[in-house]
């Protein structure tokens, strides 16, 4: 018993530890002024080239890029939440019910759906993204589109919804089953017995009893959205460059013009010199999945990730 | 009452077959049968929780073959007595009159009632999770009776609680089935628990009920191989009959029987008496004591009469091992079976 004890405490200390290091290491990088490690010639030299930005070039060399400061950063945050609170609504409208209905019903080929689902979560984002693009790109919903007079791919919306729901609703799905599959059906049954409808069945007490899953599922779907990178960055690609005539007067008024997801933004930041800046945006969605996974255990949800 | 006519289901795994059963009006019957015999399925079919192949189902007259289960007002218990975990026992044994939209005052007044009958205010405020098994089972029996079920099934009942508590239980399930006057049907595999609690006895094996009587036909006429061995007949042979007699290996049995040919005898060891070295008569043999074994409320011998017979009795028998004792099987004792 206490040698187990003992082994646990060991287990504690290193684990810790080591997330004690990882973690003041990255602060470290990112509070002292990370400018000085990463500017060297040739990234300012990037910088020159992308003389496009002429109004960032003062805020590049100031400390993590002066993202804050930089409207780009603002109005990116404010697109990727928007679209990915959208994309977790719609995976769970359409996910929660299909998990409940794959976890309580006898589907033929069940297995086959399983290996769908289960295939997707392993795929790469590129993979989905070159999938989305063919599937929108040719065929009949591209006679489709061109008959409605609109674009799905490299659109804000619905592309960036499309291309963050895929991974997002098979993640969602798995975790919405696994909390159906924990209640024992024989609860409805005998509610149903009692004389309840299958809703107030469903309402009383299958749906108490798999809240905390049901919860977690939606966290997982919407953090995975907003992990997305290269799903929305094959299907929509970037903003940022694009003229301000490309945009609607909508998206201008929602302050979602010329702004890119965030993950993508990172890419971005980076592949132009701008560390410092990938570094902070980063952090940011560091700081948002780490508050969603602390959520979830508050909820009492863990299991459902590490 | 309930009657189930010609009822077939494919459950896959489980198949029912051509089941016949009729259940009287505050009739308490017991539905045995070994592991996999169907007997849950049966229920489940009763309950609603799946749609027959064929045949229907009728309770009071009404055929509810249709009806989803919410339709049907049969109370359901299952094995594991499924309480509600989320809800508190009375909010447990609420639950049915609140989904028939009653009044505040009248499901309180019908709680209390229920609580009172099965003894348990004590753990009203409780969740499922703290209460013991056999609290748990009254909790479910109270959840199920709160709403007046037209018939009241029962799926294993007592197979969770332990042996003492068990006979307890079953009087009390008798005793609150003759308080409620209500129809019960209660599974199970133990032929001592469904003589404890039933009028009458349905044996089912392989998807079909086998035979349908009380406790005391069931035991003197078993229908065939099957019930007999399961009602404990421990003594039966294979012999060959002539109509009036039966040959068992070397040795000839006085009994008028229908059959001529291959047929199986079954002779109940209680049925068996041992009687005075000099009787004479019909069906006496001569044997050797070769066993004794001392039961809690009986003892049982081994005797080789040229066949190897159980016998018993409920006072211990004075005789061991090695003894010469004579036996006298009744004719009217002796059960002759079709061999199939």
């Amino acid at each position: 018993m206490s040698g187990k004890r003992k082994g646990r405490k060991t287990f504690h200390t290193i684990f810790y530890g080591f997330a004690g290091f990882l973690f003041l290491y990255s602060a470290y990088l990112f509070l002292s002024n990370v400018d000085q490690l990463f500017v060297t010639e040739a990234a300012i030299e990037t910088r020159e080239i992308t003389s496009v930005w002429d109004q960032d070039r003062e805020i590049m060399n100031q400390f993590a890029g002066g993202f804050w400061k930089d409207p780009y950063f603002w109005k990116s945050l404010n697109l990727t939440v928007v679209t990915t609170l959208i994309t977790t609504l719609i995976a769970s409208l359409v996910g929660i019910p299909t998990a409940y209905a794959l976890s309580r019903h006898r589907i033929p080929r069940m297995a086959l759906v399983e290996v769908l689902f289960s295939s997707l979560i392993v795929m790469p984002g590129s993979v989905i993204g070159i999938c989305l693009i063919v599937m929108f790109n040719y065929g009949p919903l591209w006679k489709l589109q061109n008959a409605m007079g609109f674009r799905f791919a490299h659109s804000l919306f619905p592309g960036m919804v499309i291309a963050s729901l895929v991974l997002s609703f098979a993640l969602g799905l798995s975790a919405w089953k696994a909390a159906f599959d924990n209640v024992n059906p024989r609860f409805e049954q005998v509610a149903r017995s009692l004389g309840s409808s299958r809703w107030r069945a469903f309402r009383t007490v299958t749906l108490p009893l798999a809240k905390s899953g049901i919860i977690a599922g939606i966290i997982l779907a919407w953090t995975r959205a907003m992990a997305e990178f290269s799903a929305v960055l094959f299907f929509c690609g970037t903003f940022r460059e694009l003229p301000p005539s490309r945009f609607s007067s909508f998206t201008k008024l929602i302050h979602m013009d010329q702004a890119d997801w965030v993950s993508v933004a990172v890419w971005a930041q980076v592949e132009f010199g701008n560390i410092e800046y990938g570094f902070a945006l980063a952090f940011v969605l560091v700081v948002i999945g780490g508050l969603s996974v602390y959520v979830m255990h508050r909820i009492g949800a863990k299991g459902y990730v590490w | 009452m309930i009657e189930i006519t010609g009822l077939y289901g494919d459950l896959g795994e489980f198949h029912l077959r051509d089941i016949n059963l009729t259940v009287n009006e505050g009739e308490y019957l017991a539905i045995l049968g070994p592991t996999g015999a169907g007997k849950t399925v049966l229920v489940e079919y009763i309950v609603g929780l799946y749609k027959p192949d064929r045949g229907t189902i009728r309770v009071d007259g009404e055929d509810i073959t249709p009806l989803y289960t919410e339709e049907r007002n049969i109370g359901y218990v299952p094995q594991d007595y499924a309480l509600f975990p989320n809800l508190t026992v009375a909010r447990n044994i609420s639950y049915g009159l609140e989904a028939r939209r009653m009044r505040q005052e009248q499901i309180n007044d019908l709680v209390d009632d229920m609580i009172a009958r099965l003894k348990i205010d004590y753990i009203r405020h409780r969740m499922p999770l703290h209460l013991s098994g056999g609290e748990k089972q009254r909790v479910a029996l109270g959840r199920a009776l709160a709403t007046d079920p037209r018939v009241l099934l029962l799926d294993e009942p007592l197979s969770a609680l332990d042996e003492n508590l068990r006979t307890e239980m079953a009087k009390e399930l008798r005793r609150l089935q003759r308080a409620v006057k209500g129809t019960f049907i209660h599974v199970c595999h133990n032929f001592e628990e469904a003589s404890d609690v039933a009028d009458r006895i349905a044996i089912m094996n392989e998807g079909t009920i086998v035979q349908v009587g009380t406790l005391k036909e069931i035991m003197e006429a078993p229908k065939n191989e099957f019930v007999a061995r399961f009602v404990k007949s421990q003594n039966m042979f294979d012999g060959v009959s002539d109509g009036s007699s039966i040959r068992i290996g070397q040795t000839s049995l006085v009994k008028e029987n229908p059959f001529k040919g291959d047929v199986i005898v079954a002779i109940r060891p209680e049925n068996i008496m041992i009687v005075e070295t000099e009787h004479k008569g019909q069906n006496v043999f001569a044997g050797l004591v070769e066993g004794k074994q001392l039961k809690p409320y009986f003892s049982e011998i081994s005797i080789n009469t040229g066949i190897p017979l159980v016998v018993i009795s409920q006072k211990e028998h004075p005789y061991d091992t090695g003894d010469n004792i004579k036996i006298k099987i009744p004719p009217e004792n002796v059960v002759v079976l079709q061999k199939l």
